[in-house]
């Protein structure tokens, strides 16, 4: 963990000297009054059991900080990133979002990554007065009275659960419809909480299970909901085993029934746990229109853009993870330059007043917009269901409509 | 029905093999170490790296993971055991195997990655049904060990020595046993059963670094189930521990299992402390 910490440390240093010696060559225009540098904190679950999409966030945040300090940082300001890596542990994150708040005296904190770190560390941030850049999914974790600094730049659970019963019920017409959950914090609110969207939509929940993300066998769930006359599956959870252990099931069973739900489904990690390849078939993961292919097998030109620009620090061959991951942290940086830039500080006020008034800001992960009573950054628009199975470069196609 | 109790079958397999570690690893040091959960993790993912990762036959990935995990044990026994009971009689080893467990965790972790990964298939069989290889090879290897060490610790003369020092470890030493000798031969035998049996049970638990706690706590439940000593104590501990868990989740929904297997061994705890199979020490007074 101290080496990834000084892994961290080395490169801004290394970043923020790049930036002095460019700085002659920005135009004074662009610079502003002061060189001091804009202090970005962390925090990645590089380690632990959460670890995977953190790395694929912490690549994206470190080529932006990469990118703008080459080009001069902001304004003149380069950009510090003081990255520490919270093990997937709330207590641990609670620790350092402190530590990085009172005694790192940064300026923005991002993340933590994931929604059960971000419930303990939103309130600490907003008490210390610094924007917080969240990138966890539940509701809980934007409140503009409470958390007046705390802006939201990933899609909520919500948005995520809606265009799973839009694809299952709207465009398969599936009425009776199974929802499973992990026993997990998120698990359980997301499907309690896709019950009554559900429900809401006119459908009927004919079964509800949580399941421990490490039960080793399903076939008594999976059983229970063919047998209870499930026309499709709906799954909330963000542990690859389980998704796994379900699609094996399902396939083992021979019920050809769609499974419908979080991004997970789609991961390049169930694929090698599956017992067959067709078990991935019939399997719509929710994703995000910007990582989609068009019906010209294209990309958006910014997602291409960043994944060639990318590329070469990822191995240079095809990328085997999610790519939204990276675009999302990469977007992080872009969002915090945009508000110092357009703000021409970092003083707190001043940013959240930049940001309650950013409208379709564009990023590579989405066109982001906050407003005084919204900051939940990512619209509706964003959002798309994708085939499972078409994983492609960290990207998927677009399921049929 | 069927595949609810053959899932709690199965799962009580594992829970009975990490108990068996358990009193592998107590028998000649009374030491309960944290490390026994962690034992069964390692048998699947090495076991998972050497056929699907290294190319290794099965057969020789098994042997491999086999000699991996005797050698784990003895490293568990040299580092976290023997240098703390050496210097205190206190029961500091349950801080020096828990760091030890986690040593184990992040070097997992960061080496192998933070994702469960697909186990190979060890024998050509169709996927799913009752009779699937998934299930039965843990219950076989668990069944299999459990005999081989009632009769390695009845017939040979190593497990009558490690009866020996279990029973008196003064009175081994006085008799010229080398005590620590037979310490270290036991965490390696204990090593040796983890790896096994977390191979055998690979195609169900996928090769996973963060089993290690879920195990180590569950194979604890067994054995005060079961009674510490006893290896039909383990068996049955961990198969009725297996089967209340299948049961609880079928009836009652994933949110309960856990409380309701802890919640047993608080009932077993007050109603019988030695477990089923375990026998009330007597103290001279």
């Amino acid at each position: 963990m101290k080496d990834i910490d000084r892994k961290g440390l080395t490169i801004s240093r290394r970043a923020v000297t790049a930036a002095a010696f460019a700085m002659p060559f920005v135009p004074a225009k662009g610079r502003a009054a002061s060189a001091e540098p804009v202090k970005i904190g962390w925090l990645p679950s590089l380690t632990g059991a959460l670890a995977t999409a953190a790395i694929g966030f912490d690549h994206g945040v470190r080529f932006g900080v990469e990118e703008a300090n080459k080009a001069g940082g902001i304004d003149g300001r380069p950009i510090e990133l003081v990255s520490r890596d919270t093990g997937s542990d709330p207590t641990n994150a609670v620790n350092l979002a402190q530590q990085l708040v009172f005694t790192g005296k940064v300026n923005f904190v991002a993340g933590p990554v994931n929604s059960g770190e971000s419930l303990a560390t939103v309130p600490i941030i907003a008490r210390a007065h610094i924007p917080n850049l969240v990138t966890g999914a539940v509701e809980e974790l934007i409140d503009p009275v409470k958390y007046p600094l705390a802006f939201r730049v990933v899609n909520t659970t919500t948005q995520w659960i809606s265009v799973a019963n839009d694809y299952g019920i709207k465009q398969l017409g599936k009425h009776k419809i199974a929802i499973v959950g992990d026993t997990t914090g998120y698990g359980t609110s997301s499907a309690k909480r896709a019950v009554e969207m559900v429900k809401a939509m006119g459908a009927e929940v004919v079964y509800t299970v949580l399941i421990d993300p490490n039960k080793t066998d399903l076939t008594d769930e999976i059983s229970k909901a063919r047998d209870a006359g499930s026309e499709a599956v709906m799954v909330w959870t963000a542990a690859s085993g389980l998704a796994a252990r379900l699609l094996n099931t399902r396939g083992d069973l021979g019920w050809n029934v769609p499974i419908i739900g979080h991004p997970v489904l789609g991961a390049p990690s169930i694929q090698q746990l599956l017992n067959k390849p067709s078990y991935w078939d019939n399997t719509i993961t929710i994703g995000y229109q910007s990582m989609s292919f068009g019906p010209d097998g294209k990309l958006p030109e910014h997602t291409q853009k960043l994944i060639d620009a990318i590329r070469p620090q990822l191995g240079s061959g095809p990328i085997q993870f999610n790519f939204w991951w990276i675009a999302l942290g990469y977007d992080v940086v872009q969002v915090i330059s945009h508000a110092v830039r357009t703000a021409k500080s970092t003083d707190p006020a001043d940013i959240r007043k930049v940001l309650n008034n950013t409208k379709d800001f564009p990023g590579v992960f989405a066109q982001y917009t906050w407003t005084e009573t919204n900051h939940n950054g990512v619209p509706d628009s964003s959002m798309a269901a994708n085939l499972a199975n078409s994983f492609k470069d960290g990207c998927y196609k677009l399921a049929p409509r | 029905m069927l595949s609810v109790i053959l899932s709690g079958i199965a799962l009580g397999a594992i829970y009975s093999s990490v108990a068996m570690v358990y009193n592998l690893t107590y028998a000649t040091s009374r030491v309960l170490s944290i490390t026994a959960g962690f034992t069964f993790m390692i048998g699947g993912v090495l076991g998972a790296y050497f056929i699907d990762i290294a190319k290794l036959q099965p057969i020789v990935g098994f042997l491999a993971t086999l000699v991996a995990g005797a050698l784990l044990g003895l490293a568990i026994e040299f580092v976290a055991v023997r240098r703390v009971l050496e210097r205190s009689d206190q029961h500091l080893w349950l801080l020096s195997t828990l760091a030890f467990s986690t040593i184990i965790q992040q070097v997992v972790a960061l080496t192998w990655g933070t994702e469960p990964r697909r186990f190979p298939r060890l024998f050509k069989q169709d996927f799913g049904g009752l009779l699937d290889q998934k299930y039965w090879l843990p219950i076989g290897a668990v069944l299999l060990v459990a005999a081989m060490l009632e009769l390695f610790l009845r017939r040979t003369i190593i497990g009558k020595l490690f009866v020996a020092v279990s029973d008196d470890t003064q009175a081994a030493v006085a008799r010229g046993i080398p005590v620590n000798a037979v310490r270290a031969a036991s965490y390696a035998l204990a090593g040796t059963v983890g790896s096994l049996t977390g191979f055998a049970a690979g195609q169900l638990t996928f090769a996973y670094f963060a089993l290690g706690f879920m195990l180590t706590l569950n194979g604890f439940i067994a054995l005060a189930i079961g009674g510490l000593g006893s290896t039909a104590g383990a068996l049955t501990g961990g198969l009725l521990l297996g089967l209340l868990t299948a049961f609880a989740t079928h009836f009652f929904g994933g949110a309960f299992q856990n409380s309701i297997s802890t919640g047993l061994l608080i009932i077993l705890l007050l109603a019988r402390p030695q477990g089923l199979f375990g026998v009330r020490a007597a103290r001279m007074v």
